[in-house]
């Protein structure tokens, strides 16, 4: 069963960090459908963390489609995490070198290829502030 | 949609010439753990004791779980409450401490207390008070939680603990939370810890509420805007100042604002909680500012 | 909540039941000693002039006996003790320990009202003080019961240590009145320990004003609770026997009115006018036996037209005082513990 951490100086919200956790675990197939997930009760027991985090965690997983709650049972895995194809992961791999080493000839140094992929990630991604 | 745990509507206490706690109005939803920060003497103490019907109210109302505060057996059984410094019978043992708790209270659960105790490795016939601080307030902890209540208010519970005691007690707390789903609030100075426990907050400052509301929307609506110098009255009515720091250059503000900041002359950071509840305990007392925008979730 | 009352009473609960157990013992190994005296003295079934008589020699002979006299007092100088240190040690830290440690903060969020804690706490603690005092008085009654029918049957002595139930001191340790004194003392200790907060503050301005109580009430209120009789008693036989204090001319017995209470006496002339002093001419030399009167002081004070007016009680007013006197107490005691709820309630910073 994975085991959660959390960094409490990260400035990233607890629920984010669960997420993220099973996000990561399921990409290095630590986690496989059907597998549990922890109850709250031992999320806290670990953690002492609010219990509620953890199901607002476990929400939006299921949200995303990636778990279910099993009233009584727990909280199971269905699916992996989608579009991790090695062949679409290779492609983009080789766009991303590309656009690096052009970026590099133009006289960017890597401050402002971090500024402009955090502006665009952000811009994208919309995630905290809005 | 859940009734409120504590709703106060103009809610007051003075003794004899100094207001205590003025003009408090909330409306805490239930199934929450909250949060109330305040520096010291900012009537922190003083709300929970209105609510537990330690105190009557000298203006306004208090009703906890949809009833008046310690209106009979009934409703003090609902509510669990450690009081700050967690007194205890110190020449009472540990054990008859639990046949209180069975003998005072209609819903007691002696399954639960019992194992708590044995638990914590606390011996049954040691006197009260020769406990360890930590160890006596995992004892009051105990009692408020074998008698079955609803809502659990506990003022201060970590403010005497060290850091092992601390966590262990909160541990403690938020496994209970999640066997009996229950409510909490509960008082500390310790930031870090309510950041790690707390879904919803109150910041008491000078006897008034700064500020209430769920911990992930309050964050997502705080943010602290950097760029150009510039005066705060400057800003958009709907951005709230609460916080500003300026150099010859340079202007930095944290604001509250419910909508979005399109300004492209902000550099905008979001805001830790840390951040947040010291520069509402910063801001000068402002008696005019008692009607703020409210942003209490309603889901 | 009364087994809780009673796990935090235990501890003075058993230091009381061992005070009165040491004291019974001391009572049962004498008492029949005491009790075989009078069966000597005569005093059962004689008639008339003959009691009085028999029973002061039984009095004298008690007096003589050493630990009697000294366990008459101490008796009586216990059992009006009881009432307040039950009110100090009992009384004052009731509420005050709580308000003190902050206890009460942990006593009021449990499941059962103010109220109903108060009301149990006071109701146990002070019925178990009430108790312990009239215990102490009936045990010590059973062993006194010899003395006391002895002066009832007229017996006096010169020395003023037996003084029947209806004395100005022993009266608050007889019949029910100790009832009365237990619950005030008790719910005096609760109400100054409410008020004021603190646990020995509270025992010493307990102390303070219940002692003031037991002096001013015999002197002051107990007289007028009831309109006094008047007599006036003449003739050379009062002056001749050893029923008035030379020294002062006032009465220590009414003549046939045994154990009444005296308020005051003195002398008056024929024309009903108060006499300071006995007149030079009366007051011979003292009989050889150094006890009683001069020889002719009683013949020469009548024949000048002295007669003493004595302001008393008669014995038969016992119970109606003890009544008025418990009452007026217990009175108290209610209007005290009321003070402690009003305390106690909501308003409590």
């Amino acid at each position: 069963m994975i085991e959660f951490q959390l960094d409490e100086g990260s400035g990233v919200a607890t629920y984010v960090q669960l997420v993220q956790q099973v996000h990561q675990a399921l990409r290095v197939r630590m986690l496989e459908p059907g597998d549990q997930l922890p109850t709250a009760q031992q999320v806290v027991a670990k953690l002492a963390i609010n219990p509620n985090t953890v199901h607002k965690a476990y929400r939006e997983l299921e949200r995303e489609g990636l778990v279910r709650a099993r009233p009584g049972l727990g909280t199971f895995v269905i699916r992996p995490l989608s579009g991790t194809d090695a062949a679409t992961q290779a492609r983009f791999l080789a766009a991303m070198t590309d656009w690096l080493r052009s970026a590099r000839l133009a006289g960017l140094d890597p401050d402002d290829i971090e500024a402009i992929y955090r502006t665009a990630f952000r811009a994208c991604f919309a995630e905290g502030a809005a | 949609m859940m009734t409120a745990v504590i709703e106060t509507s103009g809610l007051g206490k003075r003794y004899r010439r100094a207001w205590a706690l003025r003009d408090c109005t909330l409306a805490i939803p239930a199934g929450r753990v909250v949060g109330l920060v305040g520096p010291n003497g900012a009537g922190k103490t003083t709300l929970l004791h209105l609510a537990v019907g330690l105190l009557a109210p000298t203006s306004g109302s208090i009703r906890v779980l949809g009833a008046s505060p310690a209106d009979g057996p009934a409703q003090l059984g609902r509510v669990g409450f450690v009081a700050q410094d967690t007194p205890v019978y110190a020449r009472l043992s540990v054990a008859q401490h639990l046949r209180m708790g069975a003998w005072l209270n209609p819903n007691w659960d002696r399954e639960i207390a019992e194992s708590r105790i044995e638990q914590l490795g606390l011996d049954p016939r040691q006197r009260a008070g020769t406990l360890s601080g930590g160890q006596r307030a995992q004892l009051a902890l105990t009692l408020a939680i074998a008698k079955k209540p609803e809502c659990l208010i506990l003022d201060e519970p970590v403010a005497s603990l060290d850091p092992v005691a601390r966590r262990e007690f909160l541990r403690s707390l938020m496994e209970t939370v999640a066997a009996q789903g229950l409510s909490v609030v509960l008082t500390s100075h310790l930031i870090a810890d309510l950041e790690r426990v707390c879904d919803y907050l109150v910041v008491l400052v000078a006897s008034r509420v700064q500020v209430a509301g769920e911990v992930s929307e309050l964050l997502s609506s705080h943010h602290r805007l950097s760029g150009a110098r510039r005066d705060a009255s400057s800003l958009p009515a709907n951005q709230e100042v609460i916080e500003e720091s300026h150099t010859d250059k340079q202007s930095t503000f944290l604001v509250r604002t419910g909508d979005p900041i399109h300004d492209p002359a902000w550099t905008v950071r979001p805001v830790t909680l840390d951040d947040l509840v010291i520069a509402y305990m910063s801001r000068p007392a402002n008696p005019e500012r008692t009607h703020r925008p409210r942003l209490e979730v309603t889901s | 909540m009364i087994r809780f009352t009673w796990l935090q009473f235990r501890m003075q609960a058993g230091v009381a039941l061992a005070a009165l157990c040491a004291f019974a013992v001391v009572l049962v190994v004498t008492g029949p000693h005491l009790a075989s005296l009078y069966a000597a003295s005569g005093i059962t079934g004689c008639h008339g002039g003959t009691c009085a008589t028999a029973a002061s020699g039984f009095l004298s002979r008690v007096d003589a006996t050493s630990p009697y006299t000294l366990m008459y007092t101490l008796g009586i100088g216990l059992i009006l003790a009881a009432p307040v240190i039950t009110g100090i040690f009992w009384g004052a830290p009731l509420i005050a320990r709580e308000l003190e440690t902050g206890t009460c903060r942990l006593a009021w969020t449990q499941g059962i009202t103010r109220t109903r804690w108060l009301v149990v706490k006071l109701a146990l603690t002070g019925l178990a003080a009430m108790a312990v005092t009239e215990a102490l008085s009936l045990m010590y009654a059973w062993w006194a019961d010899p003395i006391a029918r002895a002066i009832g049957h007229g017996g006096t002595i010169s020395s003023i240590q037996f003084t029947g139930p209806f004395g100005l001191v022993a009266f608050a340790t007889h019949g029910i009145a100790p009832l009365g004194y237990a619950a005030f003392a008790f719910t005096l200790g609760t109400a100054t320990g409410a008020l004021i907060r603190r646990a020995v503050p509270a025992m010493a301005v307990t102390l303070a004003i219940f002692a003031a109580v037991q002096v001013a009430v015999p002197l002051w209120v107990r007289p007028h609770l009831l309109p006094p009789d008047r007599t006036v008693v003449s003739g050379p036989s009062f002056f001749q026997a050893a029923s008035m204090s030379v020294g002062t001319l006032t009465a220590t017995t009414v003549p046939s009115r045994p154990g009444a209470w005296i308020l005051a006496s003195g002398p008056i002339n024929a024309a009903g006018q108060p006499v300071t002093t006995a007149p030079a001419a009366c007051v011979g030399p003292p009989p050889a036996s150094g006890k009683g009167a001069p020889t002719n002081l009683g013949a020469c004070m009548a024949s000048r037209g002295i007669r003493e007016a004595i302001t008393y009680q008669p014995a038969s007013r016992y119970w109606p005082f003890q009544w008025l006197e418990t009452g007026i107490f217990l009175a108290l005691a209610l209007a005290l513990a009321g003070c402690c709820f009003w305390r106690v309630g909501r308003r409590r910073t």
